[in-house]
């Protein structure tokens, strides 16, 4: 005859115990590992805008990024960034440059695309419209959120590449081309990833797509 | 061969100095020290020592902000006689402080970067000289955008033909920075090195101490001739810098 052996009252409890917990670590696992959770995406149906034909639209992983363009203050630079977006040059552009809490920059759109990066080239791709004329602004502040065009070291060679700042950065003023601010979404640039201390980003992520609201 | 390349490339791009004020003028361990200032000029402060160059041949120490903040104002006052045009056309944006400037091991009270619109200042510089020293360097970046205007061939013409110049300003022993009592043609033991030395003299003393070379140049044609050149010039860019 087999004797039923009765499980204590504290056996109880730790079996209860390392139950709770081995689901705890899953989940734990699968939603640690989401960098999106939580994350607003924006949905553009229940968003409006003043000026919808300078409202751009990039979609990362975790969203819509949403960014009013400043045709007021720099009308060439925002000119030849709508044509870049239009001509959907900006869909699969990496954010090869990411400076942890400072700043993302992507654009290359020669060298720094998802079906083509060449990290020996990157940051000196062209767009093939040209370089543009620095546009500078003494009045328009690098706060959280402004998007700017990128140069070389010298004025007067913006072409496709731009940046957006993740904190405010007040020498930056006066010194870049600014497009726009950040609307919504500045969460979503937070996630992309960073190559940690290095500047230039290993296997980093990329823009989906990217938009003018008109056209979205 | 694109492996290595990778590797090479990740390791250098660990070595990249991420901050923004870096990017921007290639000298880290920098802060902001004064943003807005009327002449757009900006002023920064090294936190941290730095190397900086071929073969890292610049190199200054952090600055004591007790003793920045002591200097500042001397250094500020004599900045502000500049208007935000006239450093736009001499390419001078920003000035980083730092303590014991040194370039090829050899001390220098400032270097002045056009590529970069800076200008460097040892906050440490003999006292006795530093105003003057200023605006000093600041004439180098004048004629560093004006080249032909401050041409050395052109301004060396002024000087007895007996006379020769130094094959560079630390290769010769002409090093004195006091102003000579019988001038001679030059103000200073310094003017005698190089012609670029002996117009940056001129313009320093016009701008600390305008009456006292106007006096001087009544008795001594060759110098008569050398600041007139340096007026009409510099009056080409501004008239009211002089």
């Amino acid at each position: 005859m087999i004797k039923t052996i009765k499980a204590s009252k504290s056996e109880k409890i730790l079996f209860i115990f390392l139950i709770i917990l081995t689901v705890s670590a899953f989940s734990s696992f699968f939603l640690l590992k989401n960098k999106c959770l939580f994350i607003d995406n924006n949905d553009l149906k229940k968003l409006n805008f003043k000026n919808p034909d300078n409202i751009a639209v990039m979609n990362l992983e975790c969203g819509n990024v949403i960014i009013e363009l400043y045709p007021d203050i720099s009308p060439k630079a925002v000119e030849r960034f709508k044509t870049l977006i239009e001509k959907k040059m900006y869909d699969g552009s990496a954010f090869y440059k990411v400076v942890e809490n400072t700043l993302v920059q992507a654009g290359d759109i020669e060298f720094g695309n998802i079906d083509y990066l060449d990290y020996s080239k990157i940051g000196s791709g062209k767009s093939g419209l040209g370089s543009l004329k620095s546009e500078l602004s003494d009045d328009f502040e690098f706060t959280e959120g402004s998007v700017g065009f990128a140069r070389s070291r010298e004025f007067d060679t913006e072409d496709s590449e731009f940046f957006m700042t993740l904190k405010e950065i007040p020498i930056y003023q006066g010194e870049y081309t600014p497009l726009g601010k950040v609307k919504y979404g500045l969460e979503i640039l937070k996630k992309i990833k960073t190559g940690n201390k290095a500047i230039y980003v290993l296997r980093p992520d990329y823009i989906n797509t990217f938009r003018m609201l008109e056209t979205n | 061969m694109k492996i290595i390349i990778l590797f090479i490339l990740i390791f250098q791009f660990s070595q990249v100095n991420a901050d923004e004020i870096y990017n921007l003028i290639k000298i880290p361990n920098l802060e902001i020290y004064k943003l807005k200032n009327e002449n757009n000029i900006r002023y920064l402060n090294a936190k941290g020592d730095f190397k900086i160059g071929v073969d890292d041949n610049i190199a200054c120490n952090k600055t004591n902000q007790e003793n920045l903040n002591t200097k500042f104002p001397t250094i500020e006052r004599n900045i502000k006689r500049y208007n935000s045009k006239f450093l736009k056309k001499i390419n001078l944006k920003y000035v980083v402080f730092c303590e014991g400037l040194f370039i090829s091991n050899i001390n220098t009270g400032g270097i002045p970067d056009n590529k970069n619109r800076t200008l460097i200042l040892d906050i440490n510089f003999n006292e006795k000289y530093f105003e003057r020293m200023i605006h000093h360097e600041i004439f180098h970046m004048i004629q560093n955008s004006y080249e032909e205007d401050f041409n050395d061939q052109k301004f060396s013409l002024f000087n007895n033909s007996d006379f020769e110049y130094a094959e560079c300003s630390t290769c010769s022993n002409r090093l004195n920075l006091d102003l000579y009592e019988n001038t001679n043609g030059f103000l200073t033991e310094y003017s005698k090195s190089i012609p670029s030395e002996d117009m940056a003299e001129i313009f320093s003393f016009l701008m600390v101490n305008k009456n006292l070379i106007e006096e001087k140049i009544k008795n001594d044609p060759i110098l008569n001739k050398k600041v007139n050149f340096i007026k009409l010039n510099i009056s080409k860019i501004d008239e009211n810098i002089l």
